[in-house]
């Protein structure tokens, strides 16, 4: 009510003033504007979706590590860190004197120590806390995974006998996390995890928490700024809903002085244009360009200063489901003819051509895991190991006229003199509540692709319709496209929680994730949560197998690259290109800011620039950049 | 008087229980991989997910969740939300929205009757002339052209040649003038419409022939006799639109980027947030019909023709 | 004070006092037994009003035009509106000859897409007026004459108006499947009882005019009273009622694809191609402008021959 009053009185006045004022960015230069686009839910780093939140968290909460401008890393919460000979043995040594701050920027009582980070784990360890996206984590660190579902047992009923506030209290017996003494935390593994410094930067479930403070607020810790404590260089000053976030620098922060912008500002924007409107209008330090705004801009004032968005580590791929509803499909996707025919049948350039109107070719992507973000023992990128090396550098697009040869020898072994398929009847496919339809059994081959019905999607759904039925031949495949509309595209396609996925084909995005192939390779084994095809390619398992059991990491990248390059030789799932988004335009000074390479944003040491960088400047500070790197490897 | 009023709100309070009811029952037959975020489908198997759920308590029986939600409910725990906002307390959620929605509401509330009883008087002042002309016209755009379409051409083109902010601040009065002035559109059409048709119906009344042969200005009889008459029937939506003002549009807010209640139920009903759905439309329903009630007895206390009986 | 009384008050004195310019009429006795009735039609009556005003037959004739052409461009033109172009040369044209409202943003032709759009939304909208009005006159009709259903009826009518229609959209979408058949039943669930109530009041306030109670005293028999009395009165307000249905049944396609709910999202409707056409507006305005255009034309025109039909469907504008 005194909200009302005040900004009652406050529209009064202005309604007074004459209107001609005018509002532009303010002029101080330490503070950093920018935007988002959904709202965050929550800010409780491990019970929330996962991309909206971690930006703000990066910042706010310190791991143990962190990279710096060059992307290596280097120390952080944790002074300096030691490891066993396989891998499996991590020893931080923590960072002494260090306090939890609050929401006004205030030390608290407690105090930053190992237990914080054994702690972490402990509250992700408890189903009861519902932490998001833990399966990496869980499976890795010893113990957990049994101490996780021996207490959802107890939950549920299934074990009455054992009680769960003993099994709590064992925690520290039987979770390989520990604090070796206040300032000594040691992670055991359960399996060598060379990357393992890279999951610290790209997963939150490996933050550390002051778990008195948590477990007092239950579930009300994390839901705003006021109930979560900071120590990261940033914290949450401001939190409106929906609205606006504000990070202010953290006074007490053991590397203050590094700490280059005073505040950071988040509002949402939820439309594109506004945003390109308001960095237009001086009101923010950065938007992203979308492949149509570019041609309107490229010619404007603003023409010089558009970056292109320098690389991105997921990659989009068409899944194929292997035991969809679907016969005609059904029968015809087992056949590796006539997945090639589907893979050389989509042109990845003019797919890419919808984010990346000047240089498509640069999207273009055949490998699942990304490159430049795993490197052997000799910087030998994996995406160039033998014998992923012919998959990522194949051109798959090249001869349309590939995508016909394939189709007429699946066509030969599956179908009949007259066009019928062998084998199959007509019938009804019931993909409810996304589509309902007819297949005759005969030539040509319905193909149902399901999209979510976000625009970007449908114009792509119809492009890859478009492009694939040119290929291959209307005569011999039929596109039908449907989208799902219910905003929630997993939960309405999936159908129920155990039923199999309502698609034949779709469209989807797999990030790496770490500095390492399991992320991705391990998920979609034919067992792995995310084979939502559902196919069965035990040479793939195997191959997989051998890589977790390896013995050195590069023998296990070589055999993770074995096995990607068997999937996508059988053209079992089939990369296209890249997330990549066209360009930005920013305030940003480049490279002043550490190199993240798993989609955080980092603003310490971040500088900002009174104008736009133009993309000259950007190229100059590259190539400064890229020296100084390569002087200090 | 007593008694009526008695009935009308035990009447009220069973619709509004039916509402609830016809909304909760429903909502339990939703597939259950709608209640996780896409991130969760794609990170984590099925035995977590099944936890996750349990958890929450959506796998209870429908009758005993909805126990607990009316036990909750009258210990004055509104519970929390489970998708849109993970955890977060629905009391707090309101209590961050309300007041957003409710200030610009107010205010294009005002506008609205204002301005709209001003054009609908200046449309039976000039009747058949230039006024009303312009007066039906702008009735017209407002009631037959699609509102997104005008909203949306008010957010590009009205706010550069005034030049005035793109989205909503909270401390940029100036921003607040856009989405107040679109909220007020199409109630300043309605005003407008229903004063002029009810003071052309009162015009042909023997009163205001009398009031004529008095020899009062056709200004002084419009004023004193057939305006006043004229603006007690609509004096009835009066409740209404005051509680109204908590719910906000969904097109507006979403194009200033306000932080209000526009589109929360529409959100919570696409990500499956049972719990904020049902107070939502709890609250909404409340409003709606107790709003309709005070009207009626609102119109009863400035009309003394109208008398609250049971007939 | 109107003009013509004005005119009276002024007609010159003289003149009237001069008898000598009157005749005296002779008796006719055919003449006399003739009735006071003219040869007034009530239907003949509220055509000729309604057309008196040559805006109103210029709209009638322009939503003639736009109904034939939409429902006569899929028939003859050979431009498939789906038609993806994958040559990145033929994306986002502006108008030209070739084509008239330019392309999208996968070079398809918005002008043949605006016309399956327009009979795309048409359509939805005729069949939803249909149902809205013949479900709503039905059902307030057995309303107003039965009193037993009265409370009945309120309650299930502020059932249905304080359910929000997303949430039985959603479930709807969930159950069926996006398509037309959904959208429609969504928004025709709810329409009708708000027409029924409408034409409750209606039919109660004739039921209880004096010339009805009048007729009914007289011994006219139902039939005659249904005939004569009532169906005329509601007639008019059904036709009012079903073109005032289509702008608002536009208007509520427009925001549910806003939304994004219940609306089968590659469907080519006027709806569709708004909101697509708003995320590239600053950039293709054609995109927006053009099919907004037609759509406003369309929902404006209803909306005047709806209103211009209720006024000349009152007896007491006939002249």
């Amino acid at each position: 009510m005194k909200n009302i009053i005040k900004r009652t009185l406050a529209l009064a006045l202005v309604l007074v003033m004459s209107t001609t004022a005018l509002f532009g960015c303010s002029s101080d230069t330490d503070t950093y504007k920018t935007y988002f686009s959904t709202s965050y839910s929550s800010l409780n780093y491990y019970a929330t979706s996962y991309a909206t939140v971690r930006e703000i968290v990066t910042n706010c909460i310190d791991g143990l590590v962190e990279p710096d401008v060059y992307g290596n890393y280097v120390a952080s919460l944790a002074e300096s860190w030691t490891h066993n000979d396989d891998y499996t043995v991590w020893t931080f040594k923590i960072r002494a004197g260090q306090k939890w701050i609050d929401h006004t920027g205030a030390e608290t009582e407690y105090a930053l120590t190992a237990q914080d980070f054994v702690d972490g784990i402990r509250y992700i360890g408890d189903p009861l806390n519902g932490a998001y996206s833990l399966r990496v984590v869980r499976n890795l660190i010893s113990g957990l995974y049994d101490y996780y579902w021996g207490l959802d047992d107890i939950d549920c009923g299934l074990d009455t006998e054992t009680n769960r506030d003993e099994l709590v209290a064992s925690f520290s017996d039987i979770v390989g996390v520990k604090a070796l003494d206040e300032y000594t935390v040691e992670y055991t593994l359960d399996s060598g995890a060379p990357y393992f410094l890279s999951l610290i930067e790209s997963s939150m479930l490996l933050l550390p928490v002051e778990y008195d403070y948590a477990m007092e607020l239950g579930e009300d810790f994390g839901v705003d700024n006021e109930h979560m404590l900071y120590c990261g260089a940033y914290y949450v000053s401001e939190f409106q809903r929906d609205k606006l976030i504000k990070l202010t620098k953290n006074e007490h922060y053991w590397d203050a002085k590094n700490v280059t912008l005073s505040a950071v500002e988040y509002q949402m924007i939820p439309d594109g244009t506004t945003s390109l409107e308001m960095f237009q209008r001086g009101e923010i330090h950065y938007t992203s360009v979308e492949s149509e705004a570019y041609q309107a801009l490229k010619d404007g004032s603003l023409g010089d200063s558009l970056i292109p968005n320098e690389f991105s580590f997921s990659t989009n791929y068409l899944w194929l489901d292997y035991q969809g509803a679907n016969p005609e499909f059904n029968t015809f996707v087992q056949n590796e003819n006539f997945r090639k025919a589907l893979q050389a049948a989509v042109n990845r350039e003019s797919l890419g051509a919808l984010r990346e109107p000047v240089d498509p070719s640069r999207l273009v992507r055949n490998t699942i895991n990304a490159e430049g973000a795993i490197f052997n023992s000799e910087g030998v990128d994996y995406t160039q190991l033998e014998p992923l090396k012919a998959v990522a550098n194949a051109n798959y697009s090249a001869d349309p006229a590939a995508a016909r040869n394939y189709m007429e020898a699946a066509v030969a072994e599956l179908c009949n003199e007259d066009g019928t398929i062998k084998g199959v009847t007509a019938g009804t496919v019931d993909y409810l509540p996304v589509i309902k339809t007819e297949v005759d059994g005969k030539l040509p081959v319905s193909l149902i692709y399901v999209g979510t019905d976000d625009e970007d999607e449908i114009i792509l759904a119809q492009l890859f319709e478009a492009m694939v039925e040119e290929a291959i031949g209307k005569d011999y495949i039929d596109v039908v496209l449907a989208f799902d509309t219910s905003g929630d595209f997993y939960g309405t396609v999936g159908g129920s929680v155990d039923g199999p996925f309502n698609y034949d084909i779709y469209w989807d995005s797999l990030s790496t994730g770490y500095a390492d192939p399991s992320g991705i390779l391990t998920r979609i084994t034919s067992e792995g949560v995310e084979n939502v095809g559902c196919y069965n390619v035990p040479e793939f398992d195997a191959l997989i197998e051998k890589a977790l059991e390896a013995d050195t990491f590069d023998e296990r990248l070589n055999y993770f690259a074995q096995a990607e390059a068997y999937l996508l030789e059988g053209a079992y799932m089939i990369p296209v290109i890249s997330s990549l988004r066209g360009y930005h335009l920013s305030y940003e000074v480049p490279f002043t800011a550490p190199r993240c390479l798993y989609g955080n944003i980092r603003y310490k040491g971040m500088q900002i620039s009174a104008n736009p960088i133009t993309l000259e400047e950007y190229n100059k500070y590259e190539a400064d950049w890229e020296a100084k790197k390569n002087a200090a490897n | 008087m007593a008694k009526y009023i008695l009935k009308r709100i035990v009447r009220s309070l069973i619709t509004v229980s039916i509402v609830f009811f016809v909304v909760f029952m429903p909502l339990r037959f939703m597939p259950l991989n709608g209640y996780f975020p896409d991130e969760m489908i794609k990170e984590t198997d099925e035995a977590t997910r099944m936890t996750y759920l349990r958890n929450l308590g959506l796998l209870d029986h429908p009758l005993i969740q909805l126990g607990r939600f009316v036990k909750n409910l009258f210990r004055g725990d509104l519970g929390r939300s489970i998708t849109v906002y993970a955890k977060v307390p629905i009391a707090t959620l309101l209590v961050e929205k309300i007041p957003v929605t409710a200030f610009l509401g107010f205010w294009s509330m005002l506008l609205g009757i204002v301005a709209g009883l001003a054009m609908g008087l200046m449309m039976v002042r000039f009747k058949d002339k230039l006024g009303d002309t312009l007066g039906n016209g702008y009735i017209m755009i407002v009631r037959a052209v699609p509102s997104l379409i005008y909203l949306f051409f008010i957010q590009i083109w009205v706010s550069k040649w005034f030049n005035l902010p793109l989205v909503y601040y909270d401390y940029k009065p100036l921003s607040w003038i856009l989405p107040i002035v679109s909220l007020s559109l199409s109630s300043v059409a309605w005003y407008a419409l229903w004063l002029r048709r009810f003071m052309v119906d009162e015009e042909n009344q023997d009163y205001v022939k009398f009031a004529t042969v008095k020899g009062l200005s056709k200004k002084a009889v419009l004023k004193k006799h057939v305006f006043r008459n004229a603006i007690i029937p609509l004096s009835a939506y009066l409740p209404s639109d005051l509680l109204n003002i908590i719910s906000g549009s969904l097109v507006i807010e979403t194009l200033y980027a306000i932080p209000g209640t526009g589109g929360l139920l529409t959100t919570a009903i696409k990500e499956q947030d049972n719990p904020l759905v049902q107070v939502l439309v709890l609250m909404y329903a409340v409003v709606s019909i107790f709003g309709v009630f005070f009207g009626d007895l609102l119109l009863a206390f400035v009309d003394p023709r109208i008398k609250l009986t049971e007939d | 004070m109107n003009r013509s009384e004005h005119k009276l008050c002024s007609f010159p004195k003289s003149l009237v006092r001069n008898q000598d310019l009157f005749a005296p009429a002779p008796f006719n006795a055919a003449e006399s037994e003739k009735t006071g009735a003219s040869n007034y039609s009530y239907w003949k009556s509220t055509l000729r009003t309604f057309f008196k005003s040559k805006a109103v037959v210029a709209l009638v004739v322009l939503v003639c035009g736009i109904i034939l052409m939409s429902f006569l461009y899929p028939v003859f033109s050979s431009v498939d509106p789906t038609k993806v172009s994958t040559d990145r040369q033929d994306w986002n044209l502006r108008p030209s000859l070739t084509h008239l409202f330019g392309t999208d943003g996968l070079g398809r032709d918005i002008f043949a897409r605006a016309w399956y759009g327009c009979r795309n939304s048409f359509l939805l909208a005729f069949c939803i007026a249909l149902s809205d009005v013949g479900i709503g006159m039905i059902m307030g009709a057995l309303w107003g004459y039965n009193k037993k259903l009265d409370p009945i009826m309120i309650e299930i009518y502020n059932i249905m108006t304080n359910v929000p229609s997303t949430v039985y959209l959603v479930l709807l979408a969930y159950i069926m499947n996006t398509s037309y058949l959904t959208l429609f039943i969504s928004m025709a669930s709810r329409g009708w009882i708000v027409e029924a109530r409408f034409f409750r009041n209606r039919i109660l306030s004739i039921r209880d005019s004096e010339y009805n109670i009048a007729s009914q005293c007289l011994g006219t028999p139902m039939r005659r009273i249904a005939t004569r009395n009532i169906i005329p009165h509601i007639i008019n307000l059904i036709i009012m009622e079903a073109a005032l249905c289509i702008p608002y049944s536009i208007g509520s396609e427009v925001f549910l694809g806003f939304v994004g709910v219940g609306m089968p999202v590659d469907a080519i409707t006027l709806g569709n191609m708004v909101n697509h056409g708003r995320g590239s507006f600053t950039l293709h305005p054609y995109q927006m402008l053009l099919p907004a255009a037609v759509l406003c034309i369309i929902t404006v025109a209803f909306y005047v021959i709806g209103n211009k039909f209720a006024d000349a469907s009152d007896p007491r504008n006939h002249v």
